[in-house]
C-alpha cells in the first residue's frame, strides 16, 4: 500500500500532468487557429491560459505543504523540486500561446504573408519536446530527456530561418512589415517554448539521475 | 575552519573500495577498520570501515538495533563494561589503535567525551557538575577552575542563564538546560571529540534548536559524532551521513548527498520513509 506521502506525490504529479495536457493542447490550438485564421481556436488559448494559471498557484501551493509536512527527501524531494519547476515552465508556455493567438486575432481577415509551414514544424517540435520530457519523468529515462533536448536546436535553427526569410520580404516590400513582424514575434514565441521544453527535460535529468545538467554547452 | 578533506571509505559487502573523492591529503582523526562487534553470539557490527575527519559533524542513522549506537560507543570504548562482548578490527585515533595494550582507556575516555539521550547532571550544583571533571584529572588551582566553569558555560550558551545560580543544584535546571550542562561538562575537560547518543530526542523543539546550534559552533573545536533518529536533525547538523543497516554500514557520504542523492537504494529507502 503507497505510503501518504507516495498518494501525495501521486496526487501532485497527476496535477502536472494535467497542465502540460493544457499547454501541449494551447500550443497546437494557437498555431492551427493563426494557420486556419480561426478566431474560436484563438479564444480556446486565451481561455486556457487562466487554468494553467489557476493550476500554477495550486500546484506550487501542494509542493511548499509537501515540503513543509513531509521534508521529503532523496528522488521524492527532487521530483518535488522537478514539479515546481516544470510548473513554472508550463505556465510560461500557457502564456506564449496566448500571444501567438493574440496575434491570430490581431492579423484576421488580413491575408497570410505566405502558407505556414515552418512554424506548424516548430509548434509540432516542441509538442514533441514537451511529450518527451515528461515520457522520460514518467519512465525514468534520462536517455529519453537528453533526446529531447537535443532537438531544441532544430527549433531554433527554423526560427533562425524564418527571420531571415521574413527579414528578406521587408527589405524587397515595406508593405509587408507588419505581417513579417507578426510572424517573426510567432516564431520566437515557438522558440521560447522549445527553451521551456528544454527546461523540463533538464529537471527531468535531475529528478531521474540527480545531476543538474544546466548551463553546461 | 579546515577544507573540505576527502575521506576514503571501504564498504565492506558493497562493492568494495569506493571513494567519495580524491584522497589527497586525508586528515582522519577516528578511523574503523574492519570493525566487528559481538554481544556473546549475536553479532551488532560487520565490518565496519569508516573514517571521521576532524572537526566535523559525523551523524549515523539506521533503525532501531542497526547497529550505530554500539559503533558510537565502541569509539570511546564504552562498550567493554558489557560482559560477554568480542571485537575484531580496530579503531584508530589520530592513528592509535584504542584497543590496543598500549592504550589508556581512563585517557581515551578524557580525549573521547560522551553525551547521553537521557541528560544526567550529576546531584550538584551546576558549578560543581563542571569543576568536578577538572579536579579529578588534577586541575587544583581555583582560578583556573573558575574560569574553565564560566568558558564552558559560556560555549554552551548556558551562561546567562545560569550566572546567578552557580551554585544551585544542577536538578533543578530544564530538561534543555540539564543537556547543555552536560555537554559544558564534556568540554570542560578539552576532549578532541564528542559522541552523541540521541542528545535532542527527550527535549522540546527550542531546546532542540539551541543543542543543534551548539553542535554548529562545537565543531569548530571538536570532532563529533552523532547519533539520532531525527533525520531532518542529521540533515540540519552534520557534514557526513552513515547509514547503518543491521549491523553493516551501508553507505557514507557527505551529508547532502546521502539527503539528495544517496548511491544505494536502502538508504534511499530509509530516508524516504519506504522502508520494509
Amino acid at each position: 500500500m503507497p505510503t501518504h506521502l507516495e498518494q501525495d506525490l501521486q496526487a501532485i504529479s497527476a496535477k502536472i500532468y494535467q497542465m502540460a495536457d493544457l499547454a501541449i493542447e494551447s500550443i497546437r490550438d494557437s498555431v492551427d487557429s493563426l494557420k486556419n485564421q480561426d478566431a474560436r481556436l484563438a479564444e480556446n488559448v486565451i481561455r486556457r491560459d487562466s487554468e494553467l494559471d489557476k493550476l500554477e498557484i495550486i500546484i506550487d501551493e501542494e509542493c511548499i505543504r509537501l515540503l513543509v509536512t513531509r521534508q521529503p527527501a532523496a528522488a521524492d524531494l527532487r521530483l518535488i523540486l522537478t514539479i515546481t519547476k516544470t510548473n513554472t515552465d508550463l505556465e510560461r508556455i500557457g502564456d506564449l500561446s496566448t500571444n501567438i493567438a493574440k496575434e491570430t486575432l490581431d492579423s484576421l481577415g488580413k491575408p497570410l504573408l505566405k502558407p505556414l509551414v515552418d512554424i506548424p514544424r516548430m509548434g509540432d517540435l516542441t509538442i514533441t519536446m514537451i511529450k518527451m520530457a515528461f515520457r522520460a519523468i514518467t519512465e525514468k529515462n534520462a536517455d529519453l530527456a537528453r533526446e529531447c533536448i537535443a532537438i531544441d536546436r532544430q527549433v531554433d535553427e527554423i526560427n533562425m530561418q524564418i527571420y531571415r526569410e521574413l527579414f528578406s520580404y521587408m527589405a524587397e516590400n515595406p508593405a509587408t512589415l507588419s505581417p513579417s513582424l507578426g510572424l517573426i514575434m510567432v516564431a520566437k514565441a515557438l522558440e521560447r517554448i522549445g527553451d521551456h521544453a528544454t527546461n523540463i527535460a533538464e529537471r527531468a535529468v535531475y529528478y531521474i539521475e540527480g545531476e543538474d545538467i544546466r548551463h553546461q554547452e | 575552519m579546515r577544507p573540505f578533506v576527502p575521506v576514503e571509505h571501504r564498504t565492506n559487502d558493497f562493492g568494495g573500495y569506493r571513494t567519495m573523492d580524491t584522497a589527497t591529503g586525508v586528515e582522519r582523526k577516528i578511523e574503523a577498520k574492519g570493525l566487528s562487534f559481538y554481544y556473546g553470539n549475536k553479532q551488532a557490527l560487520s565490518n565496519i570501515n569508516l573514517s571521521i575527519q576532524p572537526n566535523s559533524v559525523m551523524a549515523l542513522i539506521g533503525p532501531s538495533g542497526c547497529g550505530k549506537s554500539t559503533f558510537l560507543r565502541s569509539i570511546n570504548r564504552m562498550n567493554d563494561i558489557i560482559p560477554n562482548i568480542r571485537i575484531d578490527g580496530d579503531i584508530r585515533l589520530d592513528n592509535s589503535s584504542i584497543y590496543g595494550p598500549a592504550f589508556d582507556v581512563t585517557d581515551l575516555r578524557r580525549r573521547v567525551g560522551m553525551v547521553f539521550q537521557k541528560s544526567n547532571p550529576f546531584p550538584k550544583s551546576i558549578y560543581e557538575n563542571i569543576a568536578y571533571g577538572l579536579r579529578i584529572n588534577g586541575v587544583r588551582d581555583r582560578f583556573e577552575i573558575e574560569k574553565t566553569v564560566e568558558d564552558s558555560l559560556k560555549k554552551t550558551a548556558l551562561w546567562d542563564e545560569v550566572k546567578d545560580r552557580l551554585h544551585d543544584s544542577a536538578m533543578g535546571l530544564s530538561g534543555g538546560q540539564q543537556q547543555r550542562l552536560c555537554i559544558a561538562r564534556t568540554i570542560a575537560i578539552q576532549p578532541e571529540v564528542i559522541l552523541m547518543d540521541e542528545p535532542a530526542s527527550a527535549l522540546d523543539p527550542i531546546s532542540t534548536q539551541k543543542i543543534e546550534d551548539l553542535i554548529q559552533d562545537l565543531k569548530t573545536m571538536y570532532t563529533i559524532v552523532i547519533v539520532t533518529h531525527n533525520m531532518q536533525q542529521a540533515a540540519r547538523v552534520s557534514d557526513y551521513t552513515a547509514f547503518f543497516y543491521m549491523g553493516e554500514l551501508i553507505e557514507v557520504n557527505r551529508t547532502n548527498i546521502i539527503f539528495t542523492k544517496p548511491n544505494r537504494e536502502m538508504t534511499e529507502n530509509y530516508i524516504t520513509g519506504k522502508f520494509g
